[in-house]
């Protein structure tokens, strides 16, 4: 079996890219922030792709869940003074426990409606963040939260980013590749049609939710021990948009797809000219990029490599296309 | 109390207005326009730059163009996908866009335009002239959508292509068209919240996805498919947010729309029985 | 003008240098200093008053300052601490600023601190939240501050808001860090000075009637209100809601409100409001912010309040710090002899003072109280 047809191709790709990215940027120390920003944002991203693209969940909340993480870790470093590490397994747990509960509840709307219910949450927990004084620092923030330890904030901690996002394209890869997966396929073209193939799709839904709440808390714990400060900005509904953005902007249909959309966005972000006409030319280019291409990057690029494969002999392009199929499209039903 | 809830049925008359789009699109296309907020934005800016009578055609006409260039995206997306979520993503690149345009011309300054100057009293009431006219007008534009809707040709059109979109192309009803139409409409209806708030309390540049967001809310407490409804749902969240702010904190207040949302959505009221099978 | 003709004679001083020898030359080399300003989002209110004050300032005085070439390199933080972190690692290790002007928000400034204690270079920032120059931040040696803190000038308010004979008070306060920490300062203010408050709110930047909120104050039988906001629409809609209500007392205003953008749109609404201001360049300028209205002006551009007075001190402090400097310019040397800077020449009212032991340069002499007259801010008799 060839690498391109390994059933943890994506992990390998990650794991590649992974490697190129620890050992290039820490060559210029401007990269080595932007990358580690990347990392960060896209173990974001992909948990907000994991929850649309496989559970059709379109959650707007991932920045939040993102953010409960990062308040997790903050409180325990700097009010309990308890190592890093030791708020890792809390700030997993918390937003995947919200998320759960959430999702219990949300499985049965259309997308738009998970996608405005997820959006109220996540300003409710902004708003709740800015008024807990006692437990978050309300306005002001947390400030002074201490680094990893033995990692710091320099190329070493680049690593332990850059692992936990392949760790999280593992974990997604072999959700796809598992009976769960595929459960989910048969859940998001026709939801009776898998209740009646036994699938008890609201728990199922659920546990998806939960594992992309769980990603997020752990990209908020990252954040929080790079920056060292937390505030109920650094996070916010902008962030949550942001991550959701760039899922779609990759191409949600796939497992790299929300990966491609940070470092596109990201990309973008550093050469757009700032200042005030920032959001003129982000939201341009936001549009340009969903008119041209409905199912993100990653999938135009699928499509372009489909067609060039089609026009080759038949025998060749058949084991190609079959190899070519990584997660499924997304609906296409009039 | 009364005072509360009388001024909540003021501000709640311009969350229907903004709610009123969102039901109109959401009927015909399934989706949302993002970029309500931002056409009053827009219509505010340019309403403020241009004195006079004038400024008010002006700052309509520019509402209506920004919702002329969502319809040509609208457009442009459908050819290729039939994906609502991209057509509500794309509406929110636009609210950014225009959002960052009215920044570089008019700059952080806020926007008001003030043409009462004397409040009218009402046995211990006192109100502003614009509140009532804000009133009036919302009640009206709610009267005239909702006639539209039922009792017109254009109105049937638009519920076929929200029921059943095949089945109306092949009667021969222009469902895009339809559907841009909404889009325009919104425009106007946004334009005229984004002055009638120009009037009362003045807005800045910060204030595009603000608006979206109360006029979702609105829209979506008592079912997104009537005018009507809107307006109860508008005038709903404005009283709920003025007694809020009478009797409890100012954290609660703002927690109001979106908690609102957030317990309309949970308890199914929006699309239950939409998604119970394969199609949507 | 002093100040032009101290730069054209260090011009003349270094041409003459660089008559005499390359060797001399190479001890005065190009520095470049950064600003991270917040030029999009709700903060660009007053940050980019103050990119347009700096970029007068870069024009009028050109790029040399003591006879040293002086680049400014520009980062917009979008109203965003991860962005201001951000702008301010890539604005140290890029351009390689040996110090930076801003970011423009308290939590901008707590988000980079640790950047700029890590990579060893002082943060100017022009914020009044008090944290920031909080001894127990274990960066608190590399940030200075730029702008009398949030609560510099206060107790002088408050004292005259009582000595009008105000005893129930009712604020209202935008909800942020400088609106929470004014409301709960006053608070403490109110046991010593002997007034009590009948009601504190909080209201979101966006909102659009504040009716309700003045209601409550005219049913709670409030003599005075006091304003502690920042977002002139919000001050504008607040006084608005105020005449509706036809609430008829006294009002006053912290120094977030001392802006252009205020009184345009209060219009006549904002005639008698009392407004504790940051300088007043605005209006009714001191001979020294005379200097900063003219420079401002002969550039095209129109001050607007203390975002520019702000930029206008940070501009001053490294002009005074680059002149003080005797050997190599690095972000040690410029943190270390800010720390010496006390008197030194601004376009301000009020002296601009750092010290080890305080990093707040600019203290209640830097703000006056002011009343508005005639669409204008006058500044009250001292």
């Amino acid at each position: 079996m060839t690498w391109r047809t390994s059933r943890r191709r994506n992990t390998w790709i990650m794991l590649a890219v992974a490697v190129v990215a620890c050992v290039v940027a820490p060559l210029k120390p401007v990269w080595l922030d932007t990358v580690v920003l990347t990392g960060i944002l896209a173990l974001i991203s992909l948990s907000a792709g994991l929850s649309f693209g496989q559970a059709g969940i379109l959650s707007m909340a991932q920045g939040a869940f993102a953010a409960i993480g990062a308040y997790a870790t903050a409180v325990c470093t700097t009010r309990l003074g308890l190592p890093a590490w030791a708020g890792l397994p809390l700030a997993i747990a918390l937003p995947a426990v919200l998320a759960w509960v959430l999702a219990r509840m949300v499985t049965r709307m259309p997308e738009l409606a998970t996608a405005l219910a997820t959006l109220a949450l996540a300003t409710l927990l902004e708003i709740v963040a800015r008024n807990w004084d006692a437990v978050t620092g309300g306005y002001v923030g947390i400030a002074g939260i201490a680094p990893v330890e033995g990692f710091g904030v320099g190329w070493r901690f680049n690593i332990l980013v850059w692992t936990f996002v392949v760790l999280a394209v593992l974990v997604y890869e072999n959700l796809m590749n598992s009976a769960h997966g595929r459960a989910l396929n048969i859940v998001r073209h026709d939801r009776t049609r898998a209740m009646a193939d036994g699938i008890a799709v609201a728990p199922l839904l659920s546990a998806m939710l939960a594992t992309s709440g769980a990603m997020a808390g752990a990209g908020g714990w990252l954040y929080a021990h790079y920056i060292t400060y937390m505030s109920p900005q650094s996070l916010d509904t902008v962030a949550s948009i942001s991550a959701l953005l760039m899922a779609v902007v990759g191409g949600v249909g796939y497992i790299l797809g929300p990966v491609v959309g940070t470092f596109l966005l990201s990309l973008l972000g550093k050469l757009l000219p700032a200042q005030e006409a920032q959001g003129l030319f982000y939201g341009g280019a936001l549009i340009v990029i969903l008119v041209m291409a409905p199912e993100g990057l990653l999938g135009w690029i699928h499509r372009r490599l489909e067609r060039k494969a089609a026009r080759e002999p038949a025998a060749v392009a058949t084991t190609a296309t079959e190899a070519e199929h990584p997660a499924r499209t997304l609906e296409t039903a009039p | 109390m009364l005072e509360y809830v009388f001024r909540g049925l003021l501000n709640g008359s311009v969350y229907a207005l903004l709610a009123l789009p969102m039901t109109l699109f959401f009927t015909t296309a399934a989706t949302v326009d993002f970029a309500i907020g931002a056409y009053a934005l827009l219509a505010a800016a340019v309403a403020t730059a241009v004195a006079g009578p004038l400024g008010i055609a002006a700052g309509l006409a520019s509402a209506v163009v920004a919702s002329l260039v969502m319809c040509v995206i609208y457009v442009l997306l459908k050819r290729t996908s039939k994906d609502g979520i991209r057509v509500a993503l794309a509406s929110f690149g636009l609210s950014l866009a225009i959002s960052s345009i009215v920044l570089i011309v008019w700059g952080t300054k806020p926007f008001v335009r003030q043409t009462f100057t004397t409040v009218l009293e009402f046995g211990g009431l006192r109100v502003n002239p614009q509140g009532l006219l804000n009133v009036a007008i919302s009640i009206a534009l709610v009267a005239a959508t909702w006639l539209v809707l039922q009792r017109t040709q254009l109105g049937r059109m638009m519920r076929a292509a929200a029921v059943n979109a095949p089945g109306a192309e092949l009667a021969a009803i222009p469902v895009i068209g339809v559907q841009c139409g909404a889009l325009v409409a919104g425009g106007m209806l946004g334009g005229t919240a984004g002055l009638l708030i120009l009037h009362s309390s003045g807005m800045d540049f910060t204030a595009s996805l603000g608006l979206t967001f109360i006029g979702f809310a609105a829209a979506i407490i008592f079912g997104i498919r009537s005018p009507v409804r809107c307006l109860a749902g508008g005038l709903g969240i404005g009283v709920i947010e003025a007694l809020a702010a009478g009797y409890t904190s100012g954290m609660v207040t703002s927690m109001v729309p979106s908690l609102f949302m957030l317990v309309v959505l949970l308890s199914g009221q929006l699309g239950a029985g939409r998604y119970s099978g394969d199609r949507p | 003008m002093h100040s032009i003709r101290k730069g054209a004679l260090a011009l003349l001083a270094a041409t003459a240098a660089l008559w005499t020898g390359s060797a001399y030359a190479q001890d005065k080399p190009a520095v470049k200093i950064g600003a991270v300003l917040s030029m999009s989002g709700p903060a660009a209110v007053f940050g980019i008053p103050e990119r347009d004050s700096l970029n007068s300032l870069i024009k009028e005085f050109g790029s040399t300052m003591d006879g040293r070439k002086v680049e400014f390199v520009f980062c917009d933080d979008k109203t965003n601490p991860t962005e201001a972190s951000r702008c301010v690692t890539q604005l140290i290790n890029d351009d390689k600023v040996v110090a930076i002007i801003g970011p423009g928000t308290g939590s901008g400034i707590l988000a980079a601190g640790p950047v700029a204690q890590r990579l060893q270079v002082p943060l100017l920032g022009p914020a009044g939240t008090v944290a920031i120059t909080d001894k127990g931040n274990a960066f608190y040696p590399w940030i200075f501050r730029i702008a009398p803190n949030d609560t510099a000038g206060m107790e002088s308010l408050w004292k005259q808001i009582v000595l009008k004979g105000a005893k129930k008070i009712a604020i209202v306060y935008q909800e942020d860090a400088y609106g929470k920490f004014g409301a709960e300062f006053a608070q403490k203010l109110s046991k010593d000075l002997g007034f009590t408050i009948v009601e504190s709110i909080g209201v979101p930047y966006t909102a659009t009637d504040l009716t309700p909120q003045v209601t409550k104050f005219r049913n709670a039988g409030a003599e005075a209100i006091f304003m502690q906001l920042s977002v002139p629409s919000l001050g504008a809609a607040f006084l608005k809601a105020v005449n509706e209500v036809g609430l008829k007392v006294p009002l006053y205003a912290n120094s977030g409100l001392a802006q252009k953008g205020f009184i345009d749109a209060a219009g006549p609404l904002g005639e008698g409001v009392h407004v504790l201001s940051i300088g007043n360049v605005a209006y009714d300028p001191t001979p020294p912010e005379q200097k900063l209205v003219a420079i401002m002006s002969k550039n095209g551009f129109k001050p607007q309040g203390w975002g520019d007075l702000l930029a206008g001190n940070g501009y001053m402090t490294i002009k005074a710090a680059l002149n003080k400097i005797s050997g190599p310019v690095t972000g040690q040397a410029m943190r270390d002899t800010i720390e010496t800077l006390c008197g030194f020449e601004t376009m301000s009212m009020g002296k601009g003072c750092f010290s080890k032991d305080n990093h707040d340069g600019w203290a209640a002499d830097a703000t006056v109280l002011t009343t508005i007259r005639g669409g204008q801010f006058r500044s009250d008799a001292k």
